[in-house]
């Protein structure tokens, strides 16, 4: 048997109405093991450290390899992707819990359409649809691709507004991502004719006002996606727009 | 089975509600939130640091600074409009932007995240502070507006008292982080600052001007408390529009009331 093992502790949920539980679990050490595939051995052997018949886990995962998005959680308490958290570099037992800030569905698995719904409030895409074709898009300088591209790695995991003091039920606070993508889409020369549009939405309730600076977002993006420096770009367009708005409307 | 689900609905954890957008005045308010910390608050924090330091320079500099303050012309517009009414919507706005924030930094230690909650909580501590202070100084006991005279004699008085003392340096402490850290936070917020290295040094600025505060503030304190102790007139006790008349009148009546 196995000389060495892995322990770790899940916070449960069955349904999204009923209450939560932790089950423990151990699974025999393997060097290279990832949170992912902690929970890929339980399913293979679904019984719980005390022996206890129990259900494989319901988790988010696809890509395994830190770029779909899928599979944030939090794990020791912090917001993080399983596929990319290392069993080595882990503390033991490894708690691991759904996202605090988002509604569950089933055990990890959560119900992060909010991001989705605020992305499509900011218009975060390049509005190229018609009846005929449109041609060539205008060249974009290396320079700005360089700083576009940065951005376009987001992955949607939601680990930017888990993090963040600010992003909760009473403020309803859009969140870091959903301010970054809109300024890509803001720096792109087709995109920029809904720039506009874009900054109005940001200054909604729950816009970009009621980001508090404590820069958790930017520390737990796993992207490094520059999210501080977005706030303070976007911010800045912001307060031109409210200061244009105010003289010359 | 329309039924069961709604009952459901209304009790399940709906989540963080998407973005409003086109809704609301919150940007306005909160906008103007930062706006007023800086100025006028902030510029009245400055000024008031500095008058205040003139305790450094003696008893006679002090009360001068302050007959010099409470004469200017348009005092009490000033304080109603450029003091009160932006301080009070600062820090009235400011609670509910505390309560609704909330505690991650255990989770979270971070440098960033530890100063978003110490500027949450030194609000909370100036606010608390501000009041008393502007209650004792501005409206209770000696008036100072009418007897600018008493002004080092009220504050040394005030001091004396050890729990006062104490309230006084963390007042002093955490008005000054505030204000320091905040001036960064406007920086960053407003997008004035907006680089890594930028924010950086803009950041390190702000909590030296924070440290520079504490020490000129800490250095006021130190002066009321070792200077030598002064007496009370009791002409400043003579409150009101009627004060300057009456003191003028009772030095000369004492004498003759005692020759009686
Ligand atoms: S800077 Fe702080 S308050 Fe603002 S979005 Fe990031 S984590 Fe949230
Ligand atoms: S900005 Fe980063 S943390 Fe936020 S959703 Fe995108 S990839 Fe995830
Ligand atoms: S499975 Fe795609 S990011 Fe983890």
């Amino acid at each position: 048997m196995a000389n060495k093992s892995v322990l770790f502790k899940i916070k449960r949920q069955a349904s999204p109405s009923t209450e939560p539980f932790w089950e423990e679990f151990e699974v025999e050490y393997r060097p290279g093991l990832n949170v992912i595939s902690l929970f890929m051995e339980v399913a293979v052997n679904p019984v719980t450290r005390a022996g206890k018949p129990t259900t494989p886990i319901n988790y988010d995962s696809n890509c395994l390899e830190e770029v779909c998005g899928s599979c944030a959680m939090l794990i020791n308490g912090k917001a993080r992707m399983g596929c990319s958290a290392l069993v080595d570099n882990l503390e033991q037992p490894i708690t691991i819990e759904p996202f605090s800030k988002f509604p569950v569905i089933r055990d990890l698995q959560v119900d992060r359409s909010v991001l989705f719904e605020n992305l499509k409030a900011v218009k975060a895409w390049v509005p190229i649809d018609g009846t005929y074709a449109l041609g060539d898009g205008p060249r974009i300088l290396p320079q700005v691709q360089e700083q576009a591209y940065q951005l376009s790695q987001c992955m949607s995991c939601c680990c930017c507004m888990e993090a963040c003091p600010q992003f909760n039920e009473s403020t309803g606070f859009v969140g870091a991502a959903t301010i970054a993508q809109a300024r890509l889409f803001n720096m792109h020369p087709t995109g920029k004719v809904l720039k506009q549009e874009r900054l109005a939405a940001l200054m909604g309730d729950g816009g970009i006002q009621e980001c508090g600076y404590a820069q958790n977002c930017v520390e737990a993006c796993p992207k490094d996606i520059p999210l501080t420096r977005s706030i303070s770009d976007v911010g800045g367009d912001v307060m031109k727009k409210a200061i244009l708005d105010f003289f010359r409307t | 089975m329309a039924s069961t689900a709604q009952s459901t609905s209304s009790t399940l954890p709906k989540g963080v509600a998407p973005l409003r957008a086109g809704v609301g005045n919150s940007f306005l308010w909160r906008r103007l939130h930062s706006l007023t910390g800086i100025v006028p608050v902030g510029l009245f924090l400055l000024e008031h640091f500095l008058s205040n330091a003139e305790a450094l320079n003696g008893v006679g500099a002090y009360n001068a600074q302050v007959k010099f303050l409470t004469g200017l012309p348009f005092r009490l517009g000033m304080e109603i409009f450029g003091i009160f009414i932006p301080l009070a919507f600062h820090a009235l706005y400011g609670v509910y932007i505390w309560w609704r924030g909330e505690n991650n930094v255990i989770d979270y230690p971070w440098a960033g995240n530890w100063f978003y909650t110490v500027q949450r909580y030194s609000g909370i501590l100036v606010f608390a502070y501000v009041t008393y202070h502007i209650w004792y100084m501005r409206f209770a006991g000696v008036h100072l507006v009418d007897h600018y005279d008493a002004s080092f004699w009220k504050v040394q008085h005030e001091l004396s008292h050890q729990l006062a003392l104490g309230i006084y340096v963390v007042g002093v402490i955490a008005a000054s982080w505030h204000f320091g850290y905040g001036l960064f936070l406007f920086a960053a917020k407003w997008g004035i600052v907006t680089g890594k290295k930028a924010q950086k040094r803009a950041q390190a600025a702000g909590i030296a001007l924070s440290i520079l505060l504490m020490l000129m503030g800490l250095a006021t304190v130190y002066a009321f408390v070792t200077a030598e102790p002064q007496k009370k007139n009791p002409v400043w006790d003579q409150h009101s529009e009627s004060a300057p008349e009456q003191s003028r009148l009772i030095p000369q009546s004492t004498p003759s009331s005692q020759a009686r």
